[in-house]
């Protein structure tokens, strides 16, 4: 089991050299043709040149950030490959999973931890959709750049996905009540929810939200979410889909907790917390792309994940059966 | 049949029965402790949430805005104008002693169903050595640690304005909008060994 791609050794780095220096004697796959036709095209060289291409057209591209707000160099540097990124495989909003400003939260907080790092964007009025973290004063939800509409957890839509930004930090009854009564009314193929802590994780540090998980999985499940993102951890880890949903935690955009995934973790099926990270997504029909990159804009995991099928509702015709 | 007729007349029961006939059976019975502590716990925070309304009618409204400006200087107004009207405030005003009691043992009892690594998991990011009272602000630069969903779920619900919030080994009542302490129950959090 791979938990990180560049941890200990330097073999692997040395394997894959040899391996990319084979390229040209295979075929390559369709995914690296996209992403050398697109490096090609677009991408400066030496940025944020490992990301992919989208495959589709039309699809629903989105960034996932979290942990961000530290206004240090490493977020800084995150926020410049982001918008790298963005030329190659552009991007239409982010998804921000916690932890927005760390520390103060005065006016000029504000700026160093969030406009300046991701001006580029905001100056392109790429818009961001926050979810609050535990080191979040609440009232984040008024901050328009954050589009959380004044509420503490929220919905969305983008074509058919639909998005649950919750609030992981204070799970109340009426907002369990809100994320049941949402999902059963969403007709959409994909769901996706996005907070700050992770219902499994295997790091050292803080590991999975059990109780969290015992109060929003079976929600889950009943209501057919395909994904969830969370962030807290601070690195990069794809669980194993777990009942048949993929977890991403995906919290180094700024911060790092070098090392801290459990090393033989039996959840894992990629992890990379040797640097920051942020991750890039596209949703096309039935098919979600997904690709974690590094703070120096190498691609650390990439794949693809298919919508789950919700399972069939009870009839709603009051008939008792 | 004969069952849903027997329910009908005992949910009837209350209404056909005289008025002096309830009063002397509710005599009979003592009130539920925990159930008058829990009401009376509910009546304090409505009470709050009262004046919390009052002092927002008296500062200007903020919803969405770019400025961070903004926020801040509207949640400290907020903030000011709750305690011009509360100014004696004191711990337990709202909470209540017999409340604390409950919330003390609901917590208790919550924390021994837990694994010890859970019981540290809830601790984890404490600011232990923060300094508390009543209409204090919440420092921004110390982390809102998340209370434990399940245990929420077991406490009174509270209105949007107010929080639960384990800081250290207490209870803080919170008021989100105004980033106020409104009032603290000490030692409720027990200390357990691993």
């Amino acid at each position: 089991m791979s938990t990180c791609l560049h941890r200990s050794s330097r073999w692997p780095a040395l394997l894959l050299a040899l391996f990319l220096g084979a390229l040209p004697l295979v075929a390559p796959p369709a995914p690296m043709l996209a992403r050398a036709a697109a490096i090609q095209a677009a991408a400066p060289a030496g940025a944020a040149g490992g990301t992919l291409a989208p495959r589709a057209e039309k699809s629903v591209r989105f960034a996932v950030i979290g942990d961000s707000g530290t206004g240090d160099k490493p977020q800084y540097q995150v926020g410049e490959r982001l918008a790298e990124s963005r030329s190659v495989f552009p991007f239409e909003f982010v998804l921000m999973l916690g932890d927005n400003i760390y520390g103060g939260e005065r006016p000029e907080d504000f700026e160093k931890k969030f406009e300046r790092p991701y001006k580029a964007l905001l100056d392109l009025k790429i818009p961001f959709y926050a979810s609050l973290g535990n080191h979040d004063d609440p009232n984040q939800r008024f901050y328009k750049p954050f589009n959380m509409d004044g509420k503490r957890f929220y919905t969305f839509e983008k074509d058919d996905v639909r998005f649950f930004a919750l609030d992981s930090n204070y799970m109340d009854q009426a907002q369990v009540e809100w994320v049941e009564k949402e999902l059963s009314a969403s007709k959409n193929t994909w769901k996706i929810a996005y907070f700050h802590h992770p219902l499994y994780s295997s790091g050292a540090r803080h590991g999975s939200e059990v109780d969290l998980r015992e109060l929003l999985e079976p929600l889950f499940l009943k209501y057919g979410v395909s994904v969830v993102f969370s962030g807290h951890e601070h690195f990069y880890e794809r669980l194993k889909p777990q009942n048949g949903i993929t977890y991403i935690t995906n919290g180094g955009a700024a911060k790092l907790r070098e090392g801290n995934i459990r090393v033989g973790s039996e959840m894992t099926a990629k992890g990379f917390d040797t640097d920051r990270s942020y991750m890039l997504v596209e949703i096309d029909d039935k098919t979600m792309h997904f690709q974690a990159l590094s703070r120096t804009g190498e691609l650390v995991d990439s794949g693809s994940v298919e919508a789950v099928k919700a399972p069939p509702r009870p009839p709603s015709d009051g008939a008792v059966r | 049949m004969t069952r849903f007729v027997l329910i009908l007349a005992l949910s009837l029961l209350p209404v056909a029965m005289p008025a002096g006939m309830a009063l002397a059976a509710s005599q009979e019975q003592p009130a539920n402790p925990i159930g008058t502590a829990v009401l009376g716990f509910k009546d304090r925070v409505a009470e709050y949430i009262k004046l919390h309304k009052e002092a927002a009618s008296k500062v200007p409204k903020v919803t969405k805005t770019s400025d961070a400006t903004d926020m801040q200087s509207r949640e400290a107004a907020l903030a000011a104008t709750i305690k011009q009207l509360r100014p004696h405030a004191k711990e337990l005003d709202v909470f209540g002693t017999d409340f604390r009691a409950v919330l003390a043992r609901e917590v208790r009892r919550d924390f021994l169903g837990r694994s010890a690594a859970d019981r540290q998991a809830v601790m984890q990011e404490q600011p232990l050595k923060m300094r508390l009272s009543v209409n204090m602000t919440y420092p921004t630069d110390k982390p809102l640690k998340t209370f434990p969903a399940q245990l929420l779920q077991k406490l009174p619900e509270l209105p949007p304005e107010l929080e639960y919030r384990i800081v250290g080994h207490h209870i803080v009542l919170r008021d989100v909008t105004a980033n106020l302490v409104v009032d603290v129950a000490r030692d409720i959090v027990p200390k357990i060994a691993g």
